[in-house]
């Protein structure tokens, strides 16, 4: 089943709208939510949405409708393989295992797909190889 | 112990004995072979399964060289410059390299441009290591230098571009290099720690080891038979030398299977830049500690008997660190357990009844490469051995700094 992350961010006049609850009850969707932050400019929440690609795209419509600024989120970390080193330190500072070292050739990769955004490992690679991406 | 067990064990341990005294090779052996395109190399990792399966006598007959390698942070590293004189000419009292300020309390343009010291803008995520990283990527260095000036150095300040191409000499000389072990560090408070051992998450969130260990240098000839002043090594890329033994060497760690259980000899190494490549030197930021070198070292460990051979077999099982809590602001900390390399590298260790996930701050991945690399240089007859021109010391404590009156030192 498709699973898509998406930044969806909010003004303040549209934090009482439930969202979630009408992505998950309207649209029948799995919803992860991996990251909210809500301030005096309004809301970001980060969330994965899994289910028929149809209704995930519906889902999308809704929120855009409802005011909500959409944004898929593929690449949030980039890793610049020509500075990376392959030592790990990322690999322990990831909380969703998205840095793995292959236990063989001792290579470091990085999937996107497990990637929370929570930027973490950004600070932690010491030949700076990580970078954020815009969100 | 019964008799019949007895026997046996002595004259296995006897037969032993016999092989090894009469297992010999010596470097003029191994390097006619080296030239000849002749011998048997072998990676310090590739080593453990043949000696596993053959013995330590028969690989010792069969293998002339182990090779070592290690890539990790090592902040006591720096190059040695020589800049030319200008027209008119300066003695140089103050020198900054790309804003980084270098030691230049020698002659009139020679510097030294420590790995560690770091711009003076307040910033501390660009520093020597980057500016050693620039040069050594062939990239121009923005040069400026005052003076006071005098009869014969006239010049009173400097600004220009540098790079590899025009400067006279550049060549690493890092005081303490590739630590034979060292700690595992983690983290008991509630607060992320930003430390040389990394980002340390709280509450024992994860550990981080920086040893090579099986692959790591002089964890293969633990008691430096093979290595010592002038040993040609793998260094940066190039081939450069072991100049002395490293700052803070000691050989007073408590030994297990052999090898040291926690940071005990080191090596100054040097080598020229301008034959470097930043695969194996790169500028290294650790966030809000500083600047670091990684380097990339190997040496090769020459098997002239099966006492070598033994050594050169030693693997990460076998291999432990003592890990340290690094929110223990003390140079005194107690270990809170001994893991081995085999559990590190595995990906968790046990904490407090907790499964903390390692990190490693060293690229075991970049060793084996400098193994492999150094490995095909003596295979093509391009690197050759050389006997230390002198041992490093047998026995030697390592000092700790005091208040002290000038009478009690």
């Amino acid at each position: 089943m498709p699973k898509q992350k998406y930044l969806l961010t909010f003004t303040s006049d549209i934090v009482d709208e439930p969202i979630t609850y009408r992505i998950v009850k309207d649209y029948d969707l799995l919803v992860n939510i991996l990251r909210a932050e809500v301030d005096d400019h309004g809301g970001r929440l980060l969330i994965s949405m899994e289910g028929s690609g149809q209704q995930i795209k519906k889902a999308v419509r809704y929120l855009m409708d409802a005011k909500v600024q959409v944004k898929e989120l593929n690449e949030y970390v980039k890793k610049d393989e020509r500075r990376c080193t392959d030592c790990g330190m990322c690999v322990s500072i990831c909380p969703v295992d998205a840095f793995e070292a292959d236990r063989t050739s001792w290579k470091v990769t990085f999937d996107p797909k497990k990637c929370i955004a929570c930027g973490m490992c950004v600070d932690a690679c010491p030949p700076q190889a990580i970078k954020i991406g815009e969100l | 112990m019964d008799c019949e067990h007895l026997r046996k064990r002595m004259s296995s341990g006897g037969t032993e004995y016999t092989e090894m005294r009469n297992m010999k090779r010596s470097y003029e052996e191994i390097n006619s072979k080296i030239k000849k395109g002749d011998a048997v190399v072998l990676t310090a990792e590739e080593v453990i399964g043949v000696v596993q399966s053959q013995g330590v006598e028969k690989a010792a007959k069969e293998v002339d060289v182990v090779t070592t390698g290690t890539f990790g942070a090592m902040c006591s590293s720096g190059a040695f410059l020589n800049f030319g004189h200008a027209e008119p000419p300066i003695k140089m009292q103050k020198v900054w390299l790309n804003d980084v300020p270098a030691y230049t309390g020698l002659a009139a343009v020679d510097a030294y441009i420590g790995a560690t010291e770091v711009r003076e803008n307040g910033k501390i995520d660009y520093g020597g290591g980057q500016v050693i990283e620039d040069l050594v990527a062939g990239k121009p260095v923005k040069l400026r230098a005052t003076a006071y000036g005098t009869d014969c150095y006239p010049r009173k300040s400097i600004e220009t571009y540098i790079s590899l191409k025009t400067v006279n000499q550049a060549y690493l000389f890092n005081p303490r290099n590739m630590y034979q072990n060292y700690a595992v560090a983690t983290n008991s408070s509630d607060r992320t720690l930003f430390t040389y051992m990394g980002k340390l998450l709280p509450n024992y969130g994860n550990a981080t080891y920086c040893s090579a260990g099986q692959l790591s240098p002089l964890l293969n000839d633990p008691n430096l038979r093979t290595i010592g002043i002038g040993t040609r090594i793998f260094l940066g890329g190039a081939q450069g030398y072991v100049a002395w033994e490293g700052t803070q060497y000691r050989t007073d760690v408590p030994v297990e299977n052999g090898v040291p259980t926690g940071a005990c000899r080191a090596l100054a190494v040097i080598g020229d830049m301008k034959k470097m490549s930043t695969d194996y030197v790169r500028g290294l930021y650790f966030h809000k500690y500083g600047i670091s070198l990684g380097v990339g070292i190997g040496v090769p460990i020459p098997i002239l008997d099966e006492g070598l051979m033994k050594s050169v077999s030693i693997s990460d099982e076998q291999i432990v660190a003592p890990v340290l809590d690094y929110s223990v602001q003390s140079r005194a900390r107690k270990p809170l357990t001994k893991v081995s390399y085999a559990q590190l590298r595995n990906g968790t260790i046990k904490l407090h009844g907790k499964n903390v996930k390692t990190s490693s701050l060293s690229s075991y991945r970049r060793a084996k490469d400098i193994a492999e690399k150094l490995k095909k240089w003596m295979e093509e007859g391009e690197f050759l051995l050389s006997q230390p021109v002198a041992n490093l010391p047998e026995n030697q404590t390592f000092k700790p700094l005091d208040l002290h009156s000038q009478e009690e030192v």
